[in-house]
């Protein structure tokens, strides 16, 4: 298993450019199978995310599914372009969810390059971007900040 | 004594709600959660969270781990989730979270816990039976190590509105 051919090749540290915006190819539905899988996996009691009954009659018309499923669907979105090399994710920061999601909507991706810096390794830099998550309707429902420690090619590409 | 068991029943409710947090306020989380394997395989499919470090275990050890790292975003949703009957069970929605620190990773078969700091709390200025309720969450593993923490706010209802608040 040679490491570096299990990865993508456009993706190293030396790759990201200040101000770069991405856009991720695929979309993902979500349904029980994402929020109420999920959220009832993370043991998090909030019936507002698994009792369609209780749901029905509320504003929403149905379950609400969960902010934090929806956000690391949008950041899984986005980890093959932006963490696919990553040695580790650091933190996150300004996580902000705008907008409700059902089950049935569907959630797109893009990434901005905000940030990159030097790290204490030689081997590997810090960049963080700015997640966002949009719906079908191209609204807005989440954006957020991540911080990922990223090889470098030159000290991985031929490893 | 009625002989129907649904006019005997004694609700136990779940959850808090605005006056029910003091600023300060500390609390250890219920149950605790050993993070299998096929826990971290699962979300990681689930949300198409692709680096090889949560999916190839050959690939892991050949970067210094002893095994398969769980994904970070389940390190987080499972602390957040322990959280949640203590904090923001049927308060309202989930606004946000900020400062964030993946201090060490976790390793199939750790066990998770988690406590909260209640730190901020105020009146929504929009919408007034609700208030605004700020928490530092901290996770540790079986060792009592550091592995995240955060802040994390919520929209929580109001159990009293004056009719003031309440008719706003």
């Amino acid at each position: 298993m040679r490491l570096s051919e299990l990865t993508g090749k456009a993706n190293y540290f030396e790759d990201f450019d200040l101000g770069q915006v991405i856009k991720h190819a695929r979309g993902k539905t979500i349904e029980g199978l994402e929020n109420v899988l999920i959220t009832n996996l993370v043991m998090n009691t909030a019936q507002a995310h698994f009792n369609e009954d209780a749901m029905k009659t509320s504003p929403y018309g149905g379950r609400l599914s969960y902010g934090g499923v929806n956000f690391s669907i949008a950041m899984g979105l986005a980890m093959q372009d932006c963490g696919e090399n990553a040695l580790a994710e650091l933190a996150m920061d300004n996580i902000r969810l705008m907008h409700p999601v059902v089950h049935g909507d569907t959630i797109y991706a893009y990434s901005e390059v905000l940030e990159k810096k030097d790290a204490e390794r030689e081997d590997a830099g810090l960049v963080t971007f700015r997640h966002y998550g949009v719906n079908q309707d191209d609204k807005l429902v989440f954006q957020g900040e991540r911080t990922m420690l990223i090889k470098r090619r030159s000290h991985w590409g031929e490893r | 004594m009625s002989e129907d068991f649904r006019e005997r029943a004694k609700l136990w409710p779940k959850g808090r709600l605005y006056e029910d947090f003091t600023l300060g306020e500390v609390r250890i989380h219920h149950w605790g959660r050993t993070i299998t394997e096929s826990d971290t395989l699962l979300f990681t499919t689930l949300t198409l969270s692709y680096n090889p470090l949560y999916s190839n275990r050959a690939f892991a050890e050949a970067h210094g781990h002893p095994d398969l790292v769980v994904n970070p975003l389940l390190v987080f949703n499972t602390v957040l989730g322990l959280s949640v009957e203590d904090n923001s069970e049927i308060g309202g929605p989930f606004v946000g979270v900020g400062k964030l620190t993946w201090w060490r990773p976790v390793y199939p078969g750790e066990t998770l816990v988690a406590r909260s700091t209640t730190t901020a709390m105020r009146l929504s200025a929009s919408n007034p039976r609700n208030g605004i309720v700020t928490w530092r969450t901290e996770g540790f593993n079986q060792r009592d190590e550091r592995v995240i923490d955060f802040e994390r706010s919520n929209l929580v209802r109001l159990r009293n509105p004056t009719p003031q608040e309440a008719s706003a």
